[in-house]
Protein backbone atom coordinates (compact mmCIF):
# COMPACT_ATOMS: atom_id res chain seq x y z
CA UNK A 1 0.00 0.00 0.00
CA UNK A 2 1.63 3.53 -0.49
CA UNK A 3 1.72 6.62 1.14
CA UNK A 4 -1.64 7.96 0.48
CA UNK A 5 -3.56 4.82 0.69
CA UNK A 6 -2.05 4.76 4.08
CA UNK A 7 -2.95 8.23 5.04
CA UNK A 8 -6.56 7.33 3.76
CA UNK A 9 -6.98 4.54 5.69
CA UNK A 10 -5.99 5.90 8.79
CA UNK A 11 -8.26 9.15 8.12
CA UNK A 12 -10.79 7.06 7.63
CA UNK A 13 -11.01 4.80 10.29
CA UNK A 14 -9.83 7.29 12.97
CA UNK A 15 -12.71 9.02 11.46
CA UNK A 16 -15.23 6.58 11.89
CA UNK A 17 -14.20 5.45 15.35
CA UNK A 18 -13.94 9.14 16.68
CA UNK A 19 -17.70 9.66 15.44
CA UNK A 20 -18.56 6.11 16.64
CA UNK A 21 -16.96 7.36 20.23
CA UNK A 22 -18.18 10.52 20.20
CA UNK A 23 -22.19 9.20 19.79
CA UNK A 24 -21.85 6.44 22.18
CA UNK A 25 -20.41 8.81 25.19
CA UNK A 26 -23.56 11.10 23.93
CA UNK A 27 -25.77 7.77 23.98
CA UNK A 28 -24.75 6.61 27.25
CA UNK A 29 -24.18 9.68 29.37
CA UNK A 30 -27.57 10.98 28.25
CA UNK A 31 -30.28 10.90 31.07
CA UNK A 32 -33.35 8.85 30.34
CA UNK A 33 -36.19 11.06 29.59
CA UNK A 34 -40.20 9.22 30.95
CA UNK B 1 -13.34 4.94 -1.61
CA UNK B 2 -13.39 9.07 -1.78
CA UNK B 3 -16.88 8.58 -4.20
CA UNK B 4 -17.88 6.10 -1.35
CA UNK B 5 -17.48 8.65 1.26
CA UNK B 6 -18.53 11.40 -0.67
CA UNK B 7 -22.00 9.53 -1.18
CA UNK B 8 -22.00 9.07 2.45
CA UNK B 9 -21.63 12.88 3.86
CA UNK B 10 -23.89 14.00 0.97
CA UNK B 11 -26.31 11.55 0.68
CA UNK B 12 -26.68 8.96 3.47
CA UNK B 13 -26.27 10.91 6.21
CA UNK B 14 -28.73 13.49 5.41
CA UNK B 15 -31.12 10.34 3.68
CA UNK B 16 -30.99 8.71 7.66
CA UNK B 17 -31.88 11.82 9.12
CA UNK B 18 -34.72 12.68 6.27
CA UNK B 19 -36.08 8.81 7.11
CA UNK B 20 -35.88 8.75 11.00
CA UNK B 21 -37.27 11.80 11.14
CA UNK B 22 -39.92 11.75 8.88
CA UNK B 23 -40.66 7.98 10.41
CA UNK B 24 -40.92 9.63 14.05
CA UNK B 25 -43.38 12.43 12.41
CA UNK B 26 -45.45 9.88 10.69
CA UNK B 27 -45.94 7.75 14.23
CA UNK B 28 -47.30 10.97 16.03
CA UNK B 29 -50.57 9.93 13.76
CA UNK B 30 -50.65 6.74 14.56
CA UNK B 31 -49.10 5.98 11.36
CA UNK B 32 -46.20 3.30 10.58
CA UNK B 33 -45.72 2.98 7.17
CA UNK B 34 -45.20 5.62 4.08
CA UNK B 35 -48.71 6.18 2.77
CA UNK B 36 -49.90 7.41 6.44
CA UNK B 37 -46.38 9.19 6.72
CA UNK B 38 -46.53 11.19 3.26
CA UNK B 39 -50.48 11.65 4.45
CA UNK B 40 -49.66 13.33 7.60
CA UNK B 41 -47.16 16.05 5.55
CA UNK B 42 -49.82 17.00 3.73
CA UNK B 43 -53.26 15.94 4.80
CA UNK B 44 -55.14 18.13 1.99
CA UNK B 45 -53.66 16.37 -0.38
CA UNK B 46 -55.33 12.78 -1.74
CA UNK B 47 -52.50 12.07 -4.35
CA UNK B 48 -49.85 12.07 -1.75
CA UNK B 49 -50.26 8.59 -0.11
CA UNK B 50 -50.26 6.91 -3.01
CA UNK B 51 -46.39 7.62 -3.25
CA UNK B 52 -45.73 5.55 -0.17
CA UNK B 53 -47.13 2.46 -1.85
CA UNK B 54 -43.27 2.30 -3.11
CA UNK B 55 -42.67 1.99 0.62
CA UNK B 56 -44.46 -1.04 1.34
CA UNK B 57 -43.83 -2.54 -2.40
CA UNK B 58 -40.04 -2.43 -2.41
CA UNK B 59 -39.54 -4.18 1.11
CA UNK B 60 -41.83 -7.00 0.09
CA UNK B 61 -40.12 -7.77 -2.77
CA UNK B 62 -36.64 -8.00 -1.71
CA UNK B 63 -38.04 -9.89 1.20
CA UNK B 64 -39.82 -12.25 -1.41
CA UNK B 65 -36.01 -13.71 -2.52
CA UNK B 66 -33.56 -12.17 0.21
CA UNK B 67 -35.62 -14.68 2.20
CA UNK B 68 -34.30 -17.90 0.02
CA UNK B 69 -30.61 -15.56 -0.42
CA UNK B 70 -30.38 -16.00 3.14
CA UNK B 71 -31.66 -19.50 3.63
CA UNK B 72 -27.92 -20.06 1.83
CA UNK B 73 -26.16 -18.84 4.26
CA UNK B 74 -27.69 -21.27 6.40
CA UNK B 75 -27.36 -23.80 4.65
CA UNK B 76 -23.51 -23.37 3.98
CA UNK B 77 -22.83 -22.65 7.75
CA UNK B 78 -24.48 -26.18 7.43
CA UNK B 79 -22.23 -28.34 5.00
CA UNK B 80 -19.05 -26.15 6.42
CA UNK B 81 -19.33 -27.51 10.14
CA UNK B 82 -19.70 -30.99 8.03
CA UNK B 83 -16.77 -30.46 6.22
CA UNK B 84 -18.21 -30.47 2.90
CA UNK B 85 -16.93 -27.19 1.85
CA UNK B 86 -13.32 -27.33 2.87
CA UNK B 87 -11.75 -29.79 0.63
CA UNK B 88 -13.55 -27.77 -2.43
CA UNK B 89 -10.04 -26.04 -3.39
CA UNK B 90 -11.10 -24.46 -6.59
CA UNK B 91 -13.36 -22.15 -8.38
CA UNK B 92 -14.95 -24.80 -10.58
CA UNK B 93 -16.11 -27.17 -7.67
CA UNK B 94 -17.73 -24.60 -5.41
CA UNK B 95 -19.48 -23.12 -8.61
CA UNK B 96 -20.63 -26.82 -9.29
CA UNK B 97 -21.63 -27.12 -5.39
CA UNK B 98 -23.50 -23.87 -5.59
CA UNK B 99 -25.65 -24.47 -8.41
CA UNK B 100 -26.22 -27.94 -7.31
CA UNK B 101 -27.36 -26.78 -3.72
CA UNK B 102 -29.75 -23.83 -5.82
CA UNK B 103 -31.48 -26.88 -8.12
CA UNK B 104 -30.00 -25.46 -11.26
CA UNK B 105 -28.59 -28.50 -12.31
CA UNK B 106 -28.53 -32.28 -10.67
CA UNK B 107 -24.40 -33.30 -9.62
CA UNK B 108 -22.27 -35.16 -7.45
CA UNK B 109 -23.09 -32.54 -4.59
CA UNK B 110 -27.14 -32.76 -4.56
CA UNK B 111 -29.44 -34.64 -6.35
CA UNK B 112 -32.17 -32.19 -6.23
CA UNK B 113 -33.15 -28.57 -4.39
CA UNK B 114 -34.60 -30.40 -1.51
CA UNK B 115 -31.73 -29.77 0.59
CA UNK B 116 -31.97 -26.05 -0.25
CA UNK B 117 -35.53 -25.93 0.08
CA UNK B 118 -35.66 -26.92 3.95
CA UNK B 119 -33.47 -24.43 4.78
CA UNK B 120 -35.53 -22.16 3.28
CA UNK B 121 -38.49 -23.45 5.32
CA UNK B 122 -36.71 -23.21 8.39
CA UNK B 123 -35.21 -19.34 7.61
CA UNK B 124 -38.71 -18.38 6.81
CA UNK B 125 -40.33 -20.02 9.68
CA UNK B 126 -37.62 -18.18 11.59
CA UNK B 127 -38.41 -14.68 9.98
CA UNK B 128 -42.27 -15.50 10.98
CA UNK B 129 -41.17 -16.13 14.70
CA UNK B 130 -39.45 -13.06 15.31
CA UNK B 131 -42.19 -11.13 13.33
CA UNK B 132 -44.76 -12.17 15.40
CA UNK B 133 -43.49 -11.38 18.80
CA UNK B 134 -43.06 -8.18 17.44
CA UNK B 135 -40.43 -4.87 17.86
CA UNK B 136 -39.54 -5.75 21.19
CA UNK B 137 -40.06 -9.53 21.97
CA UNK B 138 -38.86 -10.39 18.38
CA UNK B 139 -36.30 -8.19 16.57
CA UNK B 140 -34.84 -6.55 20.27
CA UNK B 141 -34.03 -9.71 21.05
CA UNK B 142 -32.58 -11.75 18.18
CA UNK B 143 -30.58 -8.08 17.61
CA UNK B 144 -29.18 -8.15 21.29
CA UNK B 145 -28.08 -11.80 20.76
CA UNK B 146 -27.09 -11.42 16.90
CA UNK B 147 -25.28 -8.53 16.40
CA UNK B 148 -22.91 -8.56 19.54
CA UNK B 149 -21.97 -12.55 18.15
CA UNK B 150 -21.66 -10.86 14.98
CA UNK B 151 -19.13 -8.26 15.63
CA UNK B 152 -17.28 -10.86 18.01
CA UNK B 153 -17.00 -13.14 14.73
CA UNK B 154 -16.39 -10.33 12.61
CA UNK B 155 -13.22 -9.22 14.83
CA UNK B 156 -11.85 -12.42 14.57
CA UNK B 157 -12.19 -12.75 10.89
CA UNK B 158 -10.08 -9.37 10.52
CA UNK B 159 -7.90 -10.27 13.33
CA UNK B 160 -7.04 -13.64 11.49
CA UNK B 161 -7.04 -11.92 7.90
CA UNK B 162 -4.77 -9.07 9.20
CA UNK B 163 -1.89 -11.60 10.30
CA UNK B 164 -2.23 -13.28 7.52
CA UNK B 165 1.46 -12.02 6.45
CA UNK B 166 2.66 -13.06 3.02
CA UNK B 167 1.06 -16.87 3.56
CA UNK B 168 3.32 -17.93 0.03
CA UNK B 169 7.02 -17.45 0.86
CA UNK B 170 7.15 -17.66 -2.88
CA UNK B 171 5.16 -14.69 -3.63
CA UNK B 172 5.85 -12.09 -0.85
CA UNK B 173 3.99 -9.38 -2.46
CA UNK B 174 0.83 -11.37 -2.00
CA UNK B 175 0.92 -9.59 1.41
CA UNK B 176 -2.25 -8.07 3.50
CA UNK B 177 -0.44 -4.50 3.36
CA UNK B 178 -0.72 -4.90 -0.12
CA UNK B 179 -4.76 -6.32 -0.17
CA UNK B 180 -5.53 -2.98 1.88
CA UNK B 181 -3.37 -0.95 -1.06
CA UNK B 182 -5.95 -2.75 -3.48
CA UNK B 183 -8.69 -1.23 -1.96
CA UNK B 184 -7.63 1.98 -0.28
CA UNK B 185 -4.89 3.93 -2.71
CA UNK B 186 -6.81 6.35 -4.25
CA UNK B 187 -7.00 6.52 -8.28
CA UNK B 188 -7.74 9.86 -8.86
CA UNK B 189 -8.29 8.83 -12.54
CA UNK B 190 -12.11 7.06 -11.69
CA UNK B 191 -13.30 10.30 -10.12
CA UNK B 192 -13.86 11.19 -13.56
CA UNK B 193 -16.21 7.93 -14.18
CA UNK B 194 -19.94 8.09 -13.70
CA UNK B 195 -20.09 4.63 -13.03
CA UNK B 196 -18.11 5.14 -9.93
CA UNK B 197 -19.95 7.61 -8.35
CA UNK B 198 -23.51 5.52 -9.54
CA UNK B 199 -21.63 2.52 -8.00
CA UNK B 200 -21.00 4.39 -4.40
CA UNK B 201 -24.04 5.89 -4.18
CA UNK B 202 -25.86 2.44 -4.49
CA UNK B 203 -23.44 1.31 -2.03
CA UNK B 204 -24.82 3.86 0.55
CA UNK B 205 -28.26 3.09 -0.06
CA UNK B 206 -28.15 -0.42 0.77
CA UNK B 207 -25.66 -0.49 3.33
CA UNK B 208 -27.26 2.60 5.32
CA UNK B 209 -31.19 1.17 4.52
CA UNK B 210 -31.98 4.24 3.09
CA UNK B 211 -34.64 4.60 0.58
CA UNK B 212 -36.49 0.68 1.15
CA UNK B 213 -39.14 2.04 3.61
CA UNK B 214 -37.77 0.12 6.26
CA UNK B 215 -36.61 2.66 8.72
CA UNK B 216 -39.65 4.50 8.85
CA UNK B 217 -41.47 2.06 10.24
CA UNK B 218 -38.93 1.45 13.12
CA UNK B 219 -38.81 5.30 13.71
CA UNK B 220 -42.25 5.59 13.83
CA UNK B 221 -42.01 3.68 17.21
CA UNK B 222 -40.18 6.66 18.92
CA UNK B 223 -41.65 9.25 20.69
CA UNK B 224 -41.69 12.61 19.85
CA UNK B 225 -38.81 13.82 22.17
CA UNK B 226 -36.58 10.86 21.36
CA UNK B 227 -33.38 12.02 19.42
CA UNK B 228 -33.39 11.44 15.53
CA UNK B 229 -29.87 13.46 15.26
CA UNK B 230 -27.87 11.55 17.55
CA UNK B 231 -29.42 8.37 16.90
CA UNK B 232 -29.45 8.29 13.23
CA UNK B 233 -25.38 9.45 13.54
CA UNK B 234 -24.91 6.41 16.20
CA UNK B 235 -26.48 3.78 13.50
CA UNK B 236 -24.14 5.73 10.60
CA UNK B 237 -21.19 5.07 13.20
CA UNK B 238 -21.80 1.64 13.60
CA UNK B 239 -22.48 0.53 10.18
CA UNK B 240 -19.41 2.05 8.74
CA UNK B 241 -17.35 0.65 11.71
CA UNK B 242 -18.72 -2.91 9.97
CA UNK B 243 -18.56 -1.81 6.87
CA UNK B 244 -15.43 0.23 6.25
CA UNK B 245 -13.17 -0.76 9.19
CA UNK B 246 -14.09 -4.50 9.92
CA UNK B 247 -15.76 -5.47 6.00
CA UNK B 248 -12.08 -3.65 4.39
CA UNK B 249 -10.31 -5.46 6.81
CA UNK B 250 -11.71 -8.87 5.98
CA UNK B 251 -12.32 -9.85 2.14
CA UNK B 252 -10.31 -8.07 -0.31
CA UNK B 253 -7.42 -8.22 1.58
CA UNK B 254 -7.95 -12.47 1.85
CA UNK B 255 -8.81 -12.35 -1.87
CA UNK B 256 -5.47 -10.50 -2.54
CA UNK B 257 -3.63 -12.48 -0.15
CA UNK B 258 -4.48 -15.92 -1.90
CA UNK B 259 -5.39 -14.78 -5.72
CA UNK B 260 -2.98 -12.34 -6.26
CA UNK B 261 -2.87 -8.91 -7.77
CA UNK B 262 -4.44 -10.11 -11.14
CA UNK B 263 -6.88 -12.70 -10.27
CA UNK B 264 -8.35 -10.48 -7.42
CA UNK B 265 -9.33 -7.57 -10.48
CA UNK B 266 -11.16 -10.80 -12.32
CA UNK B 267 -13.08 -11.59 -8.87
CA UNK B 268 -14.09 -7.76 -8.05
CA UNK B 269 -15.94 -7.96 -11.48
CA UNK B 270 -18.02 -10.65 -10.55
CA UNK B 271 -19.96 -8.56 -8.13
CA UNK B 272 -21.30 -9.47 -4.36
CA UNK B 273 -23.15 -12.89 -5.27
CA UNK B 274 -20.20 -14.39 -6.55
CA UNK B 275 -17.91 -12.86 -3.76
CA UNK B 276 -20.44 -14.42 -1.15
CA UNK B 277 -20.47 -17.79 -2.19
CA UNK B 278 -18.13 -18.57 -4.60
CA UNK B 279 -14.67 -16.48 -3.88
CA UNK B 280 -15.50 -16.59 0.10
CA UNK B 281 -15.55 -20.49 0.78
CA UNK B 282 -12.21 -20.58 -1.35
CA UNK B 283 -10.47 -17.93 0.99
CA UNK B 284 -11.90 -19.70 3.91
CA UNK B 285 -11.07 -22.66 2.85
CA UNK B 286 -7.03 -21.43 2.86
CA UNK B 287 -6.98 -20.31 6.30
CA UNK B 288 -5.77 -23.17 9.64
CA UNK B 289 -9.12 -24.78 11.10
CA UNK B 290 -11.10 -24.04 7.62
CA UNK B 291 -14.16 -25.58 8.41
CA UNK B 292 -14.48 -23.93 11.79
CA UNK B 293 -13.88 -19.88 10.06
CA UNK B 294 -16.24 -21.10 7.34
CA UNK B 295 -18.79 -21.89 9.99
CA UNK B 296 -18.47 -18.53 11.74
CA UNK B 297 -18.57 -17.01 8.87
CA UNK B 298 -21.99 -18.52 7.10
CA UNK B 299 -23.56 -18.27 10.66
CA UNK B 300 -22.57 -14.55 10.25
CA UNK B 301 -23.77 -13.54 7.36
CA UNK B 302 -27.02 -15.91 8.08
CA UNK B 303 -27.41 -14.02 11.92
CA UNK B 304 -27.60 -10.81 9.50
CA UNK B 305 -29.96 -12.32 6.58
CA UNK B 306 -32.03 -12.90 9.59
CA UNK B 307 -32.51 -9.00 10.99
CA UNK B 308 -32.70 -7.61 7.42
CA UNK B 309 -35.36 -9.90 6.18
CA UNK B 310 -37.34 -9.47 9.49
CA UNK B 311 -37.20 -5.93 8.66
CA UNK B 312 -38.48 -6.20 5.55
CA UNK B 313 -41.29 -7.85 6.79
CA UNK B 314 -42.10 -4.62 8.90
CA UNK B 315 -43.63 -2.49 6.96
CA UNK B 316 -46.29 -4.29 5.07
CA UNK B 317 -47.18 -5.80 8.81
CA UNK B 318 -47.03 -2.34 9.78
CA UNK B 319 -49.84 -1.56 7.23
CA UNK B 320 -52.18 -4.27 7.68
CA UNK B 321 -51.80 -3.55 11.87
CA UNK B 322 -52.22 0.55 11.46
CA UNK B 323 -54.41 0.81 8.73
CA UNK B 324 -56.71 -1.86 8.83
CA UNK B 325 -56.97 -2.15 12.40
CA UNK B 326 -56.26 -6.05 12.79
CA UNK B 327 -54.38 -7.62 15.26
CA UNK B 328 -50.67 -8.12 15.06
CA UNK B 329 -51.19 -12.25 15.32
CA UNK B 330 -53.73 -11.85 12.12
CA UNK B 331 -51.62 -9.20 9.94
CA UNK B 332 -48.14 -11.73 10.60
CA UNK B 333 -51.12 -14.97 9.59
CA UNK B 334 -51.87 -12.85 6.30
CA UNK B 335 -48.06 -11.60 5.77
CA UNK B 336 -46.64 -15.31 6.13
CA UNK B 337 -49.14 -16.96 4.15
CA UNK B 338 -49.00 -14.36 0.94
CA UNK B 339 -45.22 -14.10 1.56
CA UNK B 340 -44.82 -17.85 1.17
CA UNK B 341 -46.44 -18.33 -1.78
CA UNK B 342 -44.56 -14.90 -3.57
CA UNK B 343 -41.17 -16.82 -2.17
CA UNK B 344 -42.07 -19.77 -4.75
CA UNK B 345 -41.54 -18.54 -7.95
CA UNK B 346 -38.03 -17.07 -6.74
CA UNK B 347 -36.70 -20.31 -5.69
CA UNK B 348 -37.93 -22.87 -8.27
CA UNK B 349 -37.29 -20.20 -11.41
CA UNK B 350 -33.83 -18.74 -10.04
CA UNK B 351 -32.27 -19.69 -12.82
CA UNK B 352 -35.05 -18.19 -15.48
CA UNK B 353 -34.42 -14.60 -14.40
CA UNK B 354 -36.80 -13.97 -11.65
CA UNK B 355 -34.72 -12.99 -8.72
CA UNK B 356 -32.78 -10.87 -10.77
CA UNK B 357 -36.31 -8.98 -11.68
CA UNK B 358 -37.24 -8.86 -8.54
CA UNK B 359 -33.84 -7.43 -7.36
CA UNK B 360 -33.87 -4.80 -10.80
CA UNK B 361 -37.35 -3.62 -9.44
CA UNK B 362 -37.69 -4.14 -5.87
CA UNK B 363 -33.83 -4.04 -4.64
CA UNK B 364 -32.72 -1.23 -6.76
CA UNK B 365 -35.26 0.95 -8.70
CA UNK B 366 -37.85 1.32 -6.05
CA UNK B 367 -34.59 2.59 -3.75
CA UNK B 368 -33.57 5.20 -5.58
CA UNK B 369 -36.82 6.50 -6.75
CA UNK B 370 -38.29 6.26 -3.11
CA UNK B 371 -35.22 8.24 -1.72
CA UNK B 372 -35.98 10.72 -4.16
CA UNK B 373 -39.48 10.98 -3.61
CA UNK B 374 -39.05 11.04 0.41
CA UNK B 375 -36.35 13.93 -0.13
CA UNK B 376 -38.69 16.08 -2.20
CA UNK B 377 -41.70 15.74 -0.24
CA UNK B 378 -40.21 16.45 2.96
CA UNK B 379 -37.96 19.52 1.73
CA UNK B 380 -39.93 21.15 -0.55
CA UNK B 381 -43.82 19.79 0.00
CA UNK B 382 -43.39 20.21 3.95
CA UNK B 383 -40.89 22.73 4.01
CA UNK B 384 -37.23 23.12 4.67
CA UNK B 385 -37.71 25.34 8.07
CA UNK B 386 -40.46 22.79 9.14
CA UNK B 387 -37.97 20.10 8.17
CA UNK B 388 -35.12 21.08 10.15
CA UNK B 389 -36.91 21.88 12.85
CA UNK B 390 -38.58 18.81 13.28
CA UNK B 391 -35.16 16.99 13.01
CA UNK B 392 -34.23 18.56 16.22
CA UNK B 393 -37.10 18.27 18.37
CA UNK B 394 -35.43 16.19 20.90
CA UNK B 395 -31.69 16.13 19.69
CA UNK B 396 -28.93 16.61 22.02
CA UNK B 397 -26.82 17.82 19.68
CA UNK B 398 -27.27 20.46 16.45
CA UNK B 399 -27.11 19.63 12.92
CA UNK B 400 -24.48 22.03 11.58
CA UNK B 401 -25.88 24.50 9.55
CA UNK B 402 -24.04 23.31 6.06
CA UNK B 403 -26.40 20.24 6.33
CA UNK B 404 -29.51 22.74 6.09
CA UNK B 405 -28.05 23.70 2.51
CA UNK B 406 -27.04 20.06 1.89
CA UNK B 407 -30.17 18.11 2.45
CA UNK B 408 -32.34 20.96 0.60
CA UNK B 409 -30.14 21.28 -2.67
CA UNK B 410 -26.98 18.62 -2.54
CA UNK B 411 -29.18 15.72 -2.14
CA UNK B 412 -32.20 16.12 -4.36
CA UNK B 413 -30.11 17.44 -6.93
CA UNK B 414 -27.38 14.56 -6.17
CA UNK B 415 -30.55 11.90 -6.31
CA UNK B 416 -32.15 12.95 -9.61
CA UNK B 417 -28.78 12.75 -11.30
CA UNK B 418 -28.36 9.43 -9.87
CA UNK B 419 -31.63 8.21 -10.82
CA UNK B 420 -31.45 9.79 -14.49
CA UNK B 421 -27.93 8.71 -15.09
CA UNK B 422 -29.06 5.25 -13.95
CA UNK B 423 -32.41 5.00 -15.70
CA UNK B 424 -30.67 5.51 -18.86
CA UNK B 425 -27.41 3.20 -18.34
CA UNK B 426 -29.18 0.17 -16.70
CA UNK B 427 -32.42 0.81 -16.79
CA UNK B 428 -33.47 0.86 -19.77
CA UNK B 429 -31.92 -1.87 -21.25
CA UNK B 430 -33.63 -4.08 -18.41
CA UNK B 431 -36.95 -2.90 -19.61
CA UNK B 432 -36.86 -3.75 -22.72
CA UNK B 433 -35.54 -7.29 -21.64
CA UNK B 434 -31.73 -6.69 -23.19
CA UNK B 435 -29.50 -9.59 -22.20
CA UNK B 436 -32.74 -11.63 -21.92
CA UNK B 437 -32.72 -15.37 -23.52
CA UNK B 438 -36.07 -16.03 -25.36
CA UNK B 439 -36.29 -19.33 -23.15
CA UNK B 440 -36.12 -17.10 -20.15
CA UNK B 441 -38.44 -13.83 -21.17
CA UNK B 442 -41.83 -15.42 -20.46
CA UNK B 443 -40.58 -15.92 -16.86
CA UNK B 444 -39.39 -12.29 -16.95
CA UNK B 445 -42.46 -11.35 -18.32
CA UNK B 446 -44.79 -13.09 -15.95
CA UNK B 447 -42.68 -11.88 -13.12
CA UNK B 448 -43.25 -8.28 -14.15
CA UNK B 449 -47.09 -9.11 -14.54
CA UNK B 450 -46.88 -10.41 -10.95
CA UNK B 451 -45.22 -6.97 -9.92
CA UNK B 452 -47.63 -5.33 -11.28
CA UNK B 453 -50.12 -6.69 -9.93
CA UNK B 454 -48.88 -6.84 -6.33
CA UNK B 455 -48.26 -2.74 -6.51
CA UNK B 456 -52.13 -2.40 -7.60
CA UNK B 457 -53.14 -4.64 -5.04
CA UNK B 458 -51.21 -2.05 -2.34
CA UNK B 459 -52.57 1.20 -3.97
CA UNK B 460 -56.29 -0.28 -4.11
CA UNK B 461 -55.51 -1.31 -0.28
CA UNK B 462 -54.32 2.42 0.54
CA UNK B 463 -57.40 3.52 -0.82
CA UNK B 464 -60.00 1.02 0.78
CA UNK B 465 -57.94 1.70 3.78
CA UNK B 466 -58.40 5.67 3.35
CA UNK B 467 -62.17 5.02 2.43
CA UNK B 468 -62.65 3.35 6.10
CA UNK B 469 -60.53 5.71 8.27
CA UNK B 470 -63.09 8.75 6.29
CA UNK B 471 -66.08 6.85 7.40
CA UNK B 472 -64.98 5.88 10.84
CA UNK B 473 -64.26 9.60 11.29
Amino acid sequence: MNIYGWIFLILSWSGILTLGTFCFHRVFSKKEVK
Amino acid sequence: MIPYFVALLLLGIPLVWIEWTLGRYGGGFEHGTAPGIFHSLLQKNRFIKYFGVIGIFGPFVIFIYYTFIASWTLGYSFYSIKGVLAPLGDQASIQSFLRGYQGLEQNGFFKSIAPAYMFFLITFSLNIFVIYYGIRGGIETLCKIALPVLFCFGIILAIRVLTLGAPDAAKPGWNVGNGLGFLWNPDFGALKSAKVWLAAAGQIFFTLSVGIGVILTYASYLSKGDDVVLSGMTAVSMNEFAEVVLGSSIIIPAAFVFFGPIDIQAIARQGAFDLGFVTMPLILGKLPLSSIFSFLWFALLFLAGVTSSVSLAQPAVAFLEDEFNISRKRAVGIFAAVGFLLCQPAIFFLGRGVVNELDFWGGTFCLVLFGTIETILFVWVFGMDKAWEEIHHGADIRIPRIFKFIIKYVTPVFLLVILGAWFFQEGLPTIFLKGVSEADKPFVLWTRLGLIALFSALAIMVKIAWRKRRKRA
